[in-house]
């Protein structure tokens, strides 16, 4: 059928755990001027907000923006789908093939509209249909574009000074908060029979995961948990001896050196520092080799610089690669040095680009796909100096390949998302509260963070406003909000894996014991009657279904019952934790049934909420904060300075983008366009 | 000939900011394969006097080089050429084997 458009152009601005709540104090604050000016010219509800699905997890609620169906209609019901072969397993998930429902850019496509799809992290990849006006550019992570393909080099602190006496190189070394760059033992971390430091990154989107192993995560106890593993970064550590240039092709005189090393520790990068006209000790430069003519880059102190390409070394293969750094200090006298430099991103790695020639486009226009920082969470140094600055420097990025391409190739639809609030949050949302288990964090400085994060998204979304002038309807909205987390929950609904403490109170999930009485990391299937896994959901053992079921058919029923019923009976310092629990077939109220949503759907109750992904759309935080996610909507063919009370939910969206384009609702929608806002009547 | 020994500051100095070519062997001195395997070098090393430097670190003595390349277990045969590491081969290896690599590296 043919329908017709309201508008001619439309984007959808993404931001990755945008919470109205907390973003309506900040606009009271008048630190977000471009969003309200979005506001003042387009509709939204008072509150800004819209109900989010269920789990309030990103790829399913992702997967149901693009299609208008709920995760149980779609079927992306977390960041893992439960493994085939064991109940205590799960597989990767950020997959399109594993989702049941028609994405909207199937449809826009089919109806002759060039749509670009822009690191959607819910259906997009691989591309959905083999139509040229589909271009897709990753969407296999919730990173950044690029971040799980083109990795070749991790981030690293180099210190230097003269009391160093030889070069050091410390792999990904867990750096709590206070623990400085020094190593004074290098064999004390890096003992050879330790077990190595698991790469959640890697183990969650790596290639194994993406071609279907299984990932077997338990949630034993409170160092499992996302967010105390999250809140302690991990980076290279390299010392440096600091010395008196020497051997060198281009040094000038009073010259210091030290030395860098990259990939892995295999390369190094001799670096001089240098003093200015007055004779302070105030940048370095960082060369290939001494006999090298001009330097790689120079940095001045405290000066974040991106883009920067050097070659990482692979096994003896050279391959150029993108990176930020930031001096970070250097004493006057040049005695002293210490700096960031990124991971390194593969300015080559087009895997993930839908035509290649995308990426070509990109890093010639715009430049190579930015690397964004995964080491702050506690740190508050690195996070004010590195952390917040790397992502600021990536949305930049962003927006200016976003806008080169919009320019350049008459899209006339776009989805886009950008990942960096909710990055942000998994690693120190929760410290804005202050936790006893984190008393030494100051809660005022990680809520000035969290502050500094929405600035930087709000000049994100600032790049856009243009495109209101120029005929364009754009759409603000996220998949949830983040909540700052009111308390230090107990081990259930978390995402990352089989939940063990509270099931294992309650008696249904035994693990085995060695001989000593502790327990181990494996479980006793012959005890186990049910498991929790992934975010919201619990498996009954049962025979004839799952591999080492024990629960017969006759008794699922009574056992559901008494699960339920004992889950809303748990207390944790003497309060109710479980907020709603409902067998399978129950869930279809909340949008959570079929097959994988378990046995049983329940939700972590307001108060024990992590910080998104285990409790209702609806739960508050402290700070202001909510897992509710941000919507709004402005230009073509929207009402301006509009409010509506109508209650918007996360399914009606597609549907709203679809009436505005003018095509056909997709196949398994299952809400209803936004009449409210619309310019013209329905 | 025997092979001339780098510690921590002396391998900085060859390989990167002399920029040399050459292999260095990461061995300990209790290791038998290394024990079989050196005198290969030492026997290799007059044939690529000028062309090719042959090296070796005591990784006991040297533990921050062994961890710095992320090596596990010796004998290991690293490859450099102007300062950028090249190739490396594991274990008890044979004379061709070592020439062949030492062709690549500086053909490469």
């Amino acid at each position: 059928m043919k329908r017709e458009a309201l508008t001619q152009r439309l984007m959808v601005l993404g931001v990755d755990g945008m919470d109205p709540k907390i973003t309506r104090k900040f606009l009271a604050e008048g630190i977000m001027p471009n969003l309200q000016k979005f506001i003042e010219r387009g509709s939204a509800r008072e509150d800004l907000s819209h109900l989010g699905a269920l789990p309030t997890i990103t790829p399913a609620c992702w997967t149901t923006l693009a299609t208008g169906a709920y995760p149980g209609t779609h079927g992306i019901t977390c960041f893992w789908r439960q493994s085939p072969k064991s109940l205590d397993a799960v597989v990767y998930n950020m997959d399109s093939r594993n989702c049941e429902a028609e994405q909207l850019w199937n449809v826009t496509t089919e109806a002759g509209l060039k749509t670009l799809v822009w690191h959607w992290p819910g259906s997009a990849w691989p591309p959905t249909s083999d139509n040229p006006n589909l271009h897709v550019v990753d969407g296999t992570q919730p990173g950044s574009v690029n971040m799980g393909v083109a990795q070749l080099d991790w981030e690293k602190i180099i210190a230097a000074n003269g009391e160093i006496t030889e070069l050091i190189y410390a792999p990904k070394l867990e750096r709590p908060a206070g623990t400085g760059c020094m190593i004074s033992d290098l064999s004390a971390i890096t003992e050879e029979d330790e077990e190595p430091a698991t790469d959640m990154m890697e183990l969650w989107y790596g290639e194994a995961a993406m071609t279907g192993s299984e990932i077997r995560e338990y949630i034993m106890g409170p160092e499992n948990m996302e967010m105390v593993i999250e809140s302690i970064p991990h980076y290279d550590v390299v010392n440096s001896p600091l010395k008196a240039a020497e051997g060198w092709a281009a040094a000038p005189a009073d010259a210091k050196e030290f030395t860098i090393l990259t990939s892995d520790g295999i390369v190094r990068r001799p670096t001089l520092i240098l003093k200015n006209a007055d004779g302070i000790y105030d940048r370095i430069a960082i060369y290939k080799n001494k006999k090298a003519e001009k330097p790689i880059v120079v940095l001045e102190l405290g000066k974040m610089v991106s883009g920067i390409v050097d070659d990482i070394n692979k096994e003896g293969v050279l391959k150029p690669a993108c990176r930020s750094m930031k001096l970070l200090e250097l004493s006057p006298d040049g005695t002293s040095v210490k700096l960031w430099i990124s991971n390194a991103l593969d300015i080559a790695q087009d895997k993930l680009w839908h035509p290649k020639e995308l990426l070509k486009d990109v890093v010639e226009n715009v430049g190579p796909v930015q690397p964004v920082s995964l080491v702050g969470g506690e740190d508050a140094y690195l996070v004010e100096k590195v952390y917040e600055p790397a992502w600021d420097s990536y949305s930049q990025w962003q927006a200016k390949a976003l806008n080169h391409l919009i320019k350049t190739r008459d899209y006339q639809v776009v989805f886009t998302h950008l990942h960096n609030v909710d990055c942000a949050g998994h690693m120190f949302w929760h410290l804005a509260k202050n936790l006893e288990r984190w008393s030494y964090t100051d809660p005022k400085v990680n809520q000035d963070f969290i502050r500094k994060f929405y600035i930087q998204t709000d000049k994100y979304l600032g790049e856009f406003l243009h495109l209101l002038d120029e005929g364009w309807t754009i759409m603000i909205l996220a998949d949830h909000g983040l909540l700052v987390g009111e308390e230090f929950p107990p081990q259930i609904g978390e995402y990352g894996g089989m939940n063990v403490q509270v099931m294992e109170e309650l008696g249904y999930t035994v693990m085995k014991k060695g001989e000593n009485g502790k327990t181990l990391k494996e479980v006793d299937w012959e005890k186990t009657t049910a498991v929790q896994t992934r975010s919201n959901y619990i498996y009954i053992n049962l025979k004839g279904r799952d591999a080492h079921g024990i629960v017969d058919q006759a008794d699922k029923y009574a056992l559901e019952r008494k699960i339920m019923s004992d889950l809303y009976s748990y207390r944790y310092k003497g309060q109710r934790v479980i907020g709603l629990a409902m067998r399978n077939k129950d869930a279809v109220v909340l949008g959570t049934n079929g097959p994988q949503c378990g046995d049983i759907f329940f939700t972590v109750d307001e108060g024990f909420s992590r910080l998104h992904g285990d409790g209702l759309s609806t739960v508050e935080g402290a700070f202001d904060s909510s897992v509710a996610p941000i919507f709004l909507a402005a230009g073509q063919g929207i009402k301006e300075n509009f409010k509506t009370v109508r209650t918007i939910r996360q399914v009606d969206i597609a549907p709203t983008i679809a009436t505005l384009v003018g095509v056909r609702m997709p196949a398994q929608c299952e809400g209803a366009p936004i009449y409210q806002i619309l310019s013209e009547e329905f | 000939m025997s092979l001339e020994q780098l510690n921590a500051n002396k391998f900085e100095e060859i390989i990167y900011d002399n920029l040399e070519a050459c292999l260095v062997i990461f061995s300990r001195k209790a290791c038998h394969v290394c024990k079989d395997v050196v005198p290969v070098l030492e026997e290799l090393q007059p044939q690529y006097r000028d062309r090719f430097g042959f090296y070796y670190v005591d990784v006991e003595e040297d533990k921050n080089l062994f961890q710095r390349f992320s090596l596990k277990g010796v004998p290991q045969i690293l490859f450099f050429k102007e300062g950028e590491y090249q190739a490396k081969l594991a274990g008890a290896v044979d004379e061709d084997q070592v020439i062949d690599k030492i062709e690549e590296v500086l053909e490469s």
